[in-house]
């Protein structure tokens, strides 16, 4: 490996470093924290905003950012819980219409900034909203008779169960994601395309590439992963709630910065979220191991992103 | 053909402002659309008391949003327009006492807060160089923080005279809600401000930074005085939301940076910068209250409110693009 791609890791090493060094710094102060099955239930959590970073990423590439990640994962994990109504026998078609829902609502999302100029801070933060309004007045804030079903056991166990001793499933699934998406970002043409698209989106569509589709599959994707992230996080607390997906605005952006992607696309990789995702949850288990509250825990990780932007997000100057 | 200089001049103004012009068309048509349908419902015109609570429920998502034009004319936008209203809301309920020193520091002390937010935020994206979106998506986490160390339990008290100076009604006549007069001050003070050679500088930087750079503008200084207005403009939505409100909250800025980018974008307010005007984004702000006002009374469950801002953006937004494109075709 040579040194400028040295340099593109950074953010990957940097955060996996940094989450390390936090882990022995909660293990110092109360030995639990570092025991085999609370580190497994942090990198559980992780696990939910690192899928969800998933798709955050692949807009982040091309340059894009995703706002409504919160109610999308929202409205996909309610989808899924007052359509199967807590039973396999209706999971099976449940799961598919949810995550073809979430896929959709992000292909809508790439349709008005391909089709219409919209801004993409714009369209996605309208798209946000209309998710929100869709599933408040469906559920008419949760007065409907569907809206206290569990979460298909089939769900539940694909996310919380232990099919190997000690790691939960949730885990495995986003290591094949993880795995799924570093293929596709590093070894396919479409990955290609992505990273072009971010790097110069006018040259990549005078070399005859259709930077449309590539832009609308992209958001699609985070639709996608939305939904998937949803499933988990209704998975893991059985119930789907109003509000879960508010912290992931935030979370799923953090983490991709962490991880060291360039905000203005065509830098970064999957690796790097997946660190970021696992460094943001660890910070605050350690800030809440210490007794810091809320509050201290939010400027935590304002101050973290600040960082770590400061150390590998910086733009070259001009002139 | 020929045309009297006055006319050119018009048409000239026109074409350099659609957008705003059609920001202020929608706002007249949501006016009339209101009083409409107010009048069916009610079976009489809107008063004064509708008057005064609109205006109102505007004025402090209209502040944030001139805030936020400063930082959108320079081509950034801010989200930590909610975390510095949570802030200012905040230190406004816990501090002030119900004495004229109080509350004078108090406010002031709220506004500076406010511009030192805005200050870290430009002197981060200008000295940091670093992307404002993501800037400000951090020091929403921290100004968030903070404010809940200020006023950890909603509550405080805000005193009121200050609730009746700001947003109660003249002593004569009491048609004329206070809040409409500093709606009209701001619009006032826009204008003074934007012949100024600060203004000039930003909206230059908007357009195209290298060459404003290359033309002797001082981009970093322009940019830091854009964020240091915008956080003050926050500060004083908080301040005022405080007062409207009569008590503070620590969470309760968080829709602001949602309302006041919807409420730039419905102002005609570009957000690759360099165009727009405040005026525009105060009438963004009255379209977003209008439009709450409308959907109550044409009986929309109040729960689907969010479906239908959201969908009345894109539409605004597809809307002005399909004019423009048909506009440009025709020239």
């Amino acid at each position: 490996m040579n040194l400028t791609a040295l340099r593109d890791e950074r953010g990957t090493l940097f955060a996996f470093a940094a989450a390390i060094a936090l882990i022995i710094a909660g293990g110092i102060y109360r030995p639990s924290f570092v025991q085999p099955e609370n580190l497994a239930t942090l990198l559980l959590l992780a696990s939910f905003i690192g899928i969800a970073a998933a798709g955050q990423t692949f807009v982040v590439l091309i340059g894009g950012i995703d706002l409504s990640v919160p109610w999308v994962l929202n409205a996909m994990a309610i989808l899924l819980t007052t359509m199967s109504l807590g039973q396999n026998a209706r999971a099976w078609w449940a799961v598919p219409l949810a995550l073809g829902a979430g896929l959709g609502a992000g292909a809508l999302n790439g349709l008005g900034i391909v089709l219409f100029d919209i801004p993409p801070v714009v369209m996605t933060l309208a798209m946000n909203g209309i998710m929100e309004g869709l599933v408040l007045g469906f559920t008419g804030g949760f007065t409907c008779a569907a809206c206290n079903s569990y979460a298909p056991p089939a769900v539940v166990w694909v996310f919380t169960a232990k099919a190997i001793p000690g790691v939960a499933n949730g885990q495995l699934v986003w290591g094949a994601i993880a795995v799924v998406v570093g293929v596709v970002l590093s070894m396919t043409l479409l990955g290609r395309r992505i990273y072009a698209l971010g790097n110069n989106a006018l040259a990549t569509y005078l070399s005859g590439i259709d930077t449309r589709a590539v832009t609308v599959i992209v958001y699609a994707l985070s639709g996608f992963f939305a939904a998937i992230a949803g499933f988990g996080l209704a998975a893991f607390g059985q119930q789907a709630t109003l509000g879960m997906g508010d912290p992931f605005l935030f979370d799923s952006i953090a983490a991709v910065v962490i991880g060291g992607a360039s905000i203005l696309g065509g830098k970064g990789n999957y690796w790097g979220s997946v660190a970021g995702a696992i460094f943001l949850i660890v910070l605050r288990s350690v800030l809440q191991e210490y007794n810091i509250g809320e509050a201290g825990r939010s400027i935590a990780s304002g101050v973290v992103i600040l960082v770590a932007l400061l150390l590998y997000g910086r733009q070259r100057t001009e002139f | 053909m020929n045309r009297s200089p006055a006319a050119t001049r018009l048409r000239y103004f026109a074409a350099q402002n659609v957008p705003l012009l059609l920001s202020l068309g929608l706002f007249v048509a949501m006016v009339v659309l209101y009083i409409i349908l107010f009048a069916l419902k009610q079976s009489r015109l809107p008063g004064a008391f509708e008057l005064l609570t609109t205006v109102n429920n505007t004025l402090s998502v209209g502040l944030a949003a001139i805030g936020q034009t400063f930082v959108v004319l320079t081509g950034g936008i801010d989200l930590s327009v909610g975390g510095i209203v949570d802030v200012t809301n905040s230190v406004a309920a816990r501090f002030m006492q119900d004495s004229p020193v109080s509350i004078v520091f108090v406010s002031i002390g709220a506004l500076v807060v406010g511009a030192i937010a805005g200050l870290v935020n430009g002197a981060l994206v200008v000295y940091g160089r670093l992307q404002p979106i993501i800037v400000t998506l951090a020091t929403l986490a921290i100004w968030e923080g903070i404010a809940l160390l200020v006023l950890p339990q909603q509550g405080g008290s805000i005193p009121p005279v200050l609730t009746a100076v700001l947003a109660g009604t003249l002593p004569f006549p009491t048609w004329l809600p206070n809040s409409l007069i500093i709606a009209g001050l701001l619009v006032i003070g826009w204008q003074a401000l934007r012949n100024t050679r600060f203004m000039t500088a930003v909206y230059a930087i908007g357009n195209d930074e290298r060459a404003a750079r290359a033309n002797g503008i001082s981009v970093a200084r322009a940019k830091i005085g854009a964020y240091a207005l915008a956080g003050t403009c926050a500060g004083a939505a908080g301040l005022y939301f405080a007062a409207a409100n009569t008590s503070g909250d620590a969470t309760s800025g968080t829709p602001f940076t949602l309302t006041s980018i919807a409420a730039v974008v419905l102002g005609g307010v570009s957000l690759f910068g360099g165009r727009g005007s405040a005026v525009g984004s105060l009438a963004g702000a009255f379209i977003l209250t209008l439009l709450l006002n409308v959907l109550f009374f044409a009986g929309v469950n109040t729960q689907l409110q969010e479906f239908f801002q959201g969908l009345f953006l894109i539409l605004a937004v597809v809307g002005s693009t399909l004019v423009r494109r048909s506009l440009q075709r025709a020239r």
